[in-house]
């Protein structure tokens, strides 16, 4: 419950505040953001399976914004970007449905 | 993220785990990031209880508001975007729509102007050299003219045109190629003046393609076309043995597009811009040289001086 809640401050801090983008991350922000949604969906299966570890999971969100957005850093420097982040985009999306079935299993066994 | 997979605390959670043959069949059946199983056999083995409900440790309830907080952020700069992208487009749109509105003023005032310059000329003339000054107008594409004649349409077929995405651009589209042998053989079928789309052709005038719009003297046209030629009684049948009325023709019965020819009686085209003189001038620098007479004169239809011609 207090992590629904903190997400909705999160989203309300950013609503709020309305930070610019400086424009040397923007390529990032989708890429990021599909890795936060991997980190979330994985979080919140983990919790159905009841092996929920909040450490795990702080480091999974941060290693893989972090790993993401270096695999975009590179490919752009050597030219492949649109190729390199739809790799991430496939891996973190197979990923993230794998997850949601599992949700989906636990929720409505089904 | 599976950089553990290899450690024994994963892999005693399910005993089919000891090798990872292959990273993606491993990624499609297990998409949980193994460290989680690692962690509950850790706590497991030290007899740590698992926390209960939602509740999350300090460190956690930061990362889930910075989470929340990205996605506003993400969210926030995608809305931002868009209305750019689409404003910038609308915006090249209408400036589009001015710049051809100008043109079309520009040029009837040019039309007018003319008129009122040819009078006053015959006046000044009068008599035999006036009536030779109209002929050659007429023949030069200078001049309006009136007559009996063939009218050649050509339209692009159902379904090849989707000019928003450009997608589908098949066979069933009318190109520039083909206005231009439809134009060249009414010139040889004995065609005196030919109008496409109401643009009189002169001896100077282009035809060409630029991506997906067809260009008659810099001006774009669009479909359906229409070829209005002026010439001898004859000239009908002589055009239809033509190679291009042929090949027309076939390309119409294999592609769809429509392809017709007709006699037309008094058809009125109307006169080309005038044409843009363009003077020798010594060479003092090569860069300045070529634009340079040209813009002085003013007139201009066209937004390159050097691309005029043929």
């Amino acid at each position: 419950m207090i992590a629904v809640l903190a997400l909705f401050a999160g989203v309300l801090l950013g609503l709020w505040l309305d930070p610019t983008v400086p424009a040397a991350l923007q390529p990032y922000l989708p890429i990021a953001v599909v890795a936060a949604l991997d980190a979330v969906f994985g979080g919140v299966r983990a919790k159905l399976d009841r092996i929920f570890d909040d450490k795990q999971f702080v480091v999974s969100f941060i290693s893989n914004v972090l790993v993401a957005a270096l695999i975009v850093y590179l490919g752009d420097q050597l030219g492949v970007g649109g190729q390199l982040s739809t790799g991430v985009v496939v891996v973190l999306g197979v990923r993230i449905f794998g997850n949601v079935a599992a949700i989906r299993r636990h929720l409505f066994r089904a | 993220m599976s950089e553990r997979t290899s450690d024994e605390p994963g892999q005693n959670r399910r005993g089919m785990r000891a090798f990872t043959p292959d990273f993606l069949t491993e990624l499609f059946h297990n998409p949980l990031d193994p460290g989680y199983a690692d962690a509950a056999a850790q706590r497991a083995k030290t007899g740590r209880p698992a926390r209960s409900g939602w509740s999350v440790g300090p460190v956690g309830l930061v990362v889930i508001v910075l989470l929340g907080f990205l996605f506003a952020v993400a969210y926030r700069q995608t809305v931002a975007e868009e209305p750019g992208r689409a404003q910038a487009r609308s915006g090249l749109v209408a400036q589009i729509k001015q710049r051809q509105n100008e043109t079309d003023a520009l040029s009837t005032r040019a039309e007018q102007l003319r008129e009122e310059v040819n009078r006053q000329r015959e006046t000044a003339l009068g008599g035999s050299r006036a009536a030779r000054l109209r002929e050659l107008e007429a023949s030069t594409g200078l001049g309006r003219v009136r007559g009996d004649g063939v009218v050649v349409e050509l339209a692009d077929g159902p379904g090849g045109q989707d000019s928003l995405s450009g997608a589908n651009v098949g066979p069933a589209q009318v190109i520039y190629l083909d206005l231009q042998s439809v134009t060249n053989d009414l010139w040889a079928a004995g065609a005196e003046a030919i109008a496409i789309n109401g643009q009189r052709l002169t001896s100077t005038s282009t035809i060409r393609s630029a991506g997906q719009a067809i260009l008659v003297d810099f001006r774009p046209v669009t479909g359906p076309y229409e070829v209005a030629a002026i010439g001898p009684g004859g000239m009908r049948k002589r055009y239809e043995t033509s190679y291009s009325a042929l090949t027309m023709r076939k390309v119409a019965k294999a592609n769809g597009l429509s392809f017709a020819v007709r006699d037309a009686d008094d058809l009125t085209l109307p006169a080309a811009p005038e044409p843009r003189l363009r003077y020798a001038e010594p060479s003092v620098s090569p860069s300045a040289s070529p634009s340079g007479g040209d813009e002085s004169s003013g007139s201009g239809t066209s937004p390159s001086p050097s691309g005029g011609g043929r």
